[in-house]
């Protein structure tokens, strides 16, 4: 378990990280410039926090009560950084083995070719990093590091050196070889939400220097707790709402002349909140429905993207932007209406607090 | 022709060469500290370490005779200690070329240095090596052609040095005169011929030189 408690100053804000990872896969997940990267540098001893406390397994790496700092090389703790950092003189043999330069020879060499053959690099270890393509760097990264057997693995932003069409395959593969040869604790820095999901167990939200919220990853996307961790997970609208009444299983909410039904959440309720619904999940139908939570609105203007549409349509005085899917509506994304009905699922409204 | 007395040219390599060395040894720990920290101080020190490019040689000359002349008490030190005598000697000549061309090792060193991407020496910590360790199998082979461009320059400098050499050492024959001396004096004298054949000389030293550093700093940057 790795329990991290510390905070340092950056110049216009100040990082304070306080968290708590388990087994599996945890995603940092925030705005570039919020604190990831320093945190992954503050847990490794990289950097220097100003104040606090990390632990890892039991372990005591930085303390600074007790005054305890313990160099980066004796951490045992994995870094694959952000444009794989593989040292451009030496070899895929030499840069795998370069961590365990104390063993014997012929331990070391047996070990690098294992090692090798299990992160399919056979065949390329005389090669050169320069050499190798993007998906190659990144498991000769990985051999480098998993080859020490480190109790932490941190990966800053894997995918980000890599072109858009191979990432989604590279992502599934990196994945398998993270579970199949590692088997401790991943902490993954990204500032993309779908990669986060894909990848990820659970999910941690960082907004200037500070943990806003963590959890599964569900929880994450379907209750963000505040409006920024909504935000940054791709929520697109966001409502003033009062609350006009809170019944056995439901609340009735009021924006301008917008009154509809959301289903409770754990939050905390009060009288003014912000209501949240993703664009997605909003839905249009050019009929007259008797669905529940369904309302006449005007279309304002239309987007088009490649596979969907988005609409901000005026319902009653507030904004909102639906995105429709084109394959499964292509009428309502493709026609001219200007009329239409909207339907808000009551289960996807989730509320937040006014910051 | 056959009159003429190569000593200098001999006397110049052994002072260039042993320069370029306390040049090393000494300019390329600085070098690194330069490229790796920042503050005042490392401000300061630097801006030091420029000092001989800017002033004048008779004026870094005479500071070198104030500070290491027989009566300043730190060439009294040295003399004492290591019976070493610094003015007027081949060593005040080493010493001087040393001063006057470390500044460009430094400089050529310390820019190979800082184009070092920090995050490979970050890695070599996390994999355990120690710093020292990281030095040797990182930094100096990706910034090697840096290093050699550095201490080429700092070479062909010290070879070069004519008024602090002259300050210091003098141009006593067969004893300090280095090859810039000895082409003033063989003009002075009105000997062409001697000037002639040194000009020529260190010119072709000074090509072959830039030629080399220029096929180097070029391989640098493609990496």
């Amino acid at each position: 378990m790795l329990e991290v408690s510390c905070e340092k100053s950056l110049g216009s804000f100040a990082l304070k990280s306080s968290f708590t990872a388990q087994k599996g896969v945890l995603g940092i997940l925030g705005a570039s410039g919020c604190g990831k990267s320093m945190t992954l540098k503050c847990i490794s001893g990289l950097s220097r926090p100003d104040r606090g406390s990390i632990t890892l397994n039991g372990k005591v790496l930085f303390d600074s009560a007790l005054k305890t700092n313990i160099p980066s090389r004796r951490r045992n703790i994995g870094y694959v950084f952000q444009n794989y950092a593989l040292f451009p003189h030496l070899t895929v043999c030499q840069n795998i083995a370069y961590g365990i330069k104390n063993l014997d020879k012929r331990l070391r060499y047996q070990k690098a070719t294992e090692m090798t053959r299990r992160m399919q690099l056979t065949g390329l270890e005389h090669h050169y990093p320069s050499q190798l393509s993007g998906g190659q760097q990144q498991r000769v990264a990985l051999a480098r590091t998993l080859i020490k057997d480190p109790e932490l693995l941190l990966l800053d932003e894997p995918f980000s050196a890599l072109d858009s069409h191979i990432k989604h395959l590279l992502e599934k593969e990196l994945i398998t070889i993270i579970k199949n040869n590692f088997d401790g604790i991943v902490l993954l820095v990204t500032h993309n939400v779908e990669e986060a999901y894909r990848i990820c167990d659970h999910i941690m939200i960082m907004d200037k220097g500070e943990n806003l919220q963590i959890g599964t990853k569900e929880e994450i996307i379907y209750t963000p707790s505040h409006i920024t961790s909504a935000r940054l997970t791709g929520c697109k609208n966001f409502l003033d709402v009062t609350v006009l009444e809170a019944k056995d299983n439901h609340y009735i909410l009021k924006s301008n002349d917008l009154i509809f039904k959301a289903v409770k959440t754990n939050q905390q309720p009060s009288k003014n909140m912000i209501a949240g619904i993703r664009a997605h999940h909003l839905s249009l139908s050019s009929v007259d429905t008797e669905k529940a939570n369904s309302f006449e609105c005007d279309i304002l203007e239309k987007i088009e993207g490649v596979f969907s549409t988005t609409v901000i349509l005026n319902c009653k005085g507030c904004i909102l932007q639906a995105e429709i899917s084109k394959a499964s509506c292509p009428h309502i994304a493709d026609g001219n209406n200007r009329k239409l009905m909207l339907h808000i699922p009551p289960k996807r409204v989730f509320l937040m607090p006014k910051p | 022709m056959d009159t003429i007395n190569l000593f200098p040219l001999y006397l110049s390599f052994r002072v260039a060469f042993t320069a370029a060395l306390i040049g090393f040894l000494i300019g390329l720990p600085i070098a690194y500290l330069l490229s790796r920290a920042d503050g005042k101080m490392i401000d300061f020190i630097d801006t030091l370490i420029n000092l001989p490019v800017v002033l004048p040689p008779t004026v870094l000359g005479y500071y070198l005779l104030v500070l290491l002349g027989r009566q300043s008490p730190l060439g009294l030190f040295i003399e004492e200690t290591f019976d070493i005598m610094l003015v007027f000697t081949p060593t005040g000549a080493v010493v001087a070329s040393t001063v006057v061309s470390i500044p460009y090792l430094i400089k050529t060193s310390k820019a190979a240095f800082l184009e070092i991407n920090e995050d490979y020496l970050n890695a070599a910590r996390l994999l355990g090596r120690h710093e020292l360790s990281i030095f040797c199998t990182i930094v100096i082979p990706i910034a090697w052609r840096g290093i050699a461009a550095g201490i080429t320059m700092a070479f062909v400098r010290a070879l070069g040095d004519f008024g602090t050499t002259l300050m210091v050492s003098g141009s006593i024959p067969n004893k300090t005169l280095t090859m810039p001396i000895a082409i003033y004096d063989a003009l002075q004298a009105g000997d062409k011929d001697t000037a002639n054949l040194l000009v020529l000389i260190m010119t072709s030293i000074a090509l072959i030189v830039l030629f080399t550093i220029n096929i180097l700093e070029r391989k640098m940057k493609r990496g």
